[in-house]
């Protein structure tokens, strides 16, 4: 059963690798936000295989829940950025001088 | 019961396998998101839950304990993941990310 | 140590830190600098030091990655472009990077291997911690052990440094009087962001069990991973979470600044003063062993317990504080008007 769960973890690896295909190559940057919500739930659940390969689950299913969480706020934050912003590229709002036109 | 365990583990993979074909392929936001929002939390649940059953081959309090942390965040990510990808949906939207549409056949 | 994981976790990170890198765009950059954050969390679980990997966890892909965003909401998104700098600067940085570099491996060379067990530190004193531990202080975690008692006046100063950083966010960031001091103008918004009512249902319904969660957090840092700084960095996002999903005016009437500097104060209070009760009582500084005086029923060993878990209180109590104060900062541009 040790085997199967190492197999199991290294295929989410090589799924996560695709999926960070994504990441590098999505042409905004809210295809990042929702590629790496993709990555943050499934280290979740790759903590959960470890702790199962060690035999000591009862440690890191603590830190399993909280990266659900923080992966969650971290989602909702930036998203919100693009509530406020609406910059979809970063074609460049950057320092924008008082009297300068749109 | 370890059939069930991989079993489940297996059908969480072919979940992930097909999110991650889906965020590859799909042509706009819109569809990969679909792909990504619905088959990571399918895949997320039933592979916690053939952890937490992994977990329950001995019947005492401690694995009873460790199962139902495991089913709390189960419970968690049902909650938390819809909401995350109505979130970022809802921004692309406001930040006028334009549906795909097929291209109207022009000749005949 | 499973070879096969380690392999493939190394990859996505060395893939994610170039990719942080290679982007052209500062709020992609922080994002993808999120994922490598979870995914070096990953290696640390895997290689046995869990509650490394909770700090990291919390801290560095969680806080970090929001306090990221909103100084780029506050500042620019576009990657400075310079004119191309001239070649001999080039040439002199990679000289430098790769002389750096070779000193650094030629050093690395003279360390003991990875898991020796006949180097000083498993020699000496890693068998006084796994086998004394238990006995001196009744806590199973002997990291705990080590950071709150036996290192305690460390960890004492490492709260003190988050206290200060704090401060400096303050005397940089706060402006007191209305009119604005500085030529920057706002981020450009085209709209105020709609209520969101799934949004704020769910973070309304979630934020009590969450606080629960870093309070459990806090207390069982003696048997599980964790202690006081996770489960202050966690209380901390929680409000960070009720402020990004409701208004900001709204967080400030339940955490107002000055409770917030209050909080701040009392955390790091707490820690040194639970150090000089020690002292007035009789014994040195930080040692608990003496507050068995002043506890009910406890003998000197459960003092040392209790004091651990009196000053992991103290410094989840300050980091919360510390955290919730360097976001307002950075989020309102210190004028903790609106925000994210």
């Amino acid at each position: 059963m040790d085997s199967f769960l190492i197999a199991t973890g290294v295929a989410i690896c090589l799924l996560l690798l695709l999926t960070l295909h994504r990441t590098i190559h999505g042409p905004t940057a809210i295809d990042r936000i929702m590629a790496v919500n993709v990555i943050g739930t499934k280290t979740t659940i790759l903590l959960v295989i470890i702790g199962s390969i060690y035999h000591r689950v009862d440690m890191f299913v603590d830190i399993a829940l909280a990266y659900a969480l923080l992966n969650f706020i971290v989602t909702v934050a930036a998203s919100r950025y693009f509530h406020h912003s609406k910059n979809l590229t970063s074609r460049g709002y950057g320092y924008r001088f008082k009297g300068g036109d749109d | 019961m370890d059939i069930v365990v991989i079993l489940l583990t297996v059908a969480g993979l072919l979940f992930f396998f097909a999110t991650t074909v889906g965020l590859l392929r799909f042509p706009d936001f819109y569809s990969r998101m679909h792909a990504a929002g619905k088959g990571d939390t399918l895949s997320s649940l039933l592979m916690l839950l053939a952890l937490a059953l992994y977990n329950f081959h001995e019947a005492n309090l401690a694995n009873l304990l460790v199962a139902i942390k495991i089913l709390l965040i189960v419970v968690f990510i049902f909650m938390a993941s819809p909401t995350a990808t109505h979130a970022i949906t809802d921004a692309a939207f406001e930040s006028g990310v334009k549906p795909w549409t097929k291209e109207p056949e022009e000749k005949s | 140590m499973i070879w096969q994981l380690d392999l493939s976790i190394l990859t996505l990170i060395v893939i994610c830190a170039f990719a942080t890198i290679m982007v052209k765009d500062l709020l992609s950059a922080a994002i993808i600098f999120g994922a490598y954050s979870f995914l070096m969390c990953l290696l640390w679980t895997e290689m046995g030091a869990v509650d490394v990997a909770f700090t990291e966890a919390s801290v560095g892909a969680g806080v970090s990655t929001v306090l990221f965003i909103a100084a780029i909401y506050q500042t620019t998104r576009k990657v400075g472009v310079r004119k191309s700098g001239r070649l001999l600067t080039k040439a002199v940085a990679l000289v430098a990077t790769l002389i750096t570099g070779l000193v650094l491996l030629i050093a690395e060379a003279d360390f003991p291997g990875f898991a020796n067990p006949f180097t000083p530190a498993s020699l000496h004193l890693s068998p006084y911690y796994i086998t004394q531990t238990l006995h001196d202080t009744n806590v199973p975690n002997i990291v705990t052990s080590v950071l709150a008692d036996y290192r305690g006046f460390d960890t004492m100063f490492e709260t003190a440094v988050i206290f200060t950083a704090g401060l400096a966010v303050i005397a940089i960031l706060r402006r007191f009087k209305k009119e604005d001091r500085c030529d920057i103008p706002g981020p450009y918004v085209i709209s105020e962001a709609h209520p969101d009512t799934i949004i704020r249902f769910i973070a309304r319904q979630l934020v009590p069990f969450i606080q629960l969660f870093a309070l459990y957090v806090v207390a069982h840092g003696h048997h599980s991973p964790g202690g006081g700084f996770q489960g202050g960095v966690i209380l901390g996002a929680s409000f960070i979470l009720l402020a990004i999903s409701f208004d900001f005016k709204m967080v400030l009437g339940i955490m107002s600044e000055r409770l917030n500097i209050l909080l701040g104060n009392i955390g790091v209070l707490l820690y040194a003063g639970i150090g000089f009760l020690c002292l007035l009582l009789g014994a040195n500084f930080l040692d608990y062993s003496i507050l068995s005086k002043v506890l009910p029923a406890t003998d000197t060993i459960m003092a040392r317990s209790h004091g651990m878990l009196g000053i992991e209180i103290g410094v989840a109590i300050a980091v919360m504080a510390i955290v919730i104060s360097i976001y307002f900062n950075i989020v309102s541009r210190g004028k903790y008007d609106k925000g994210l």
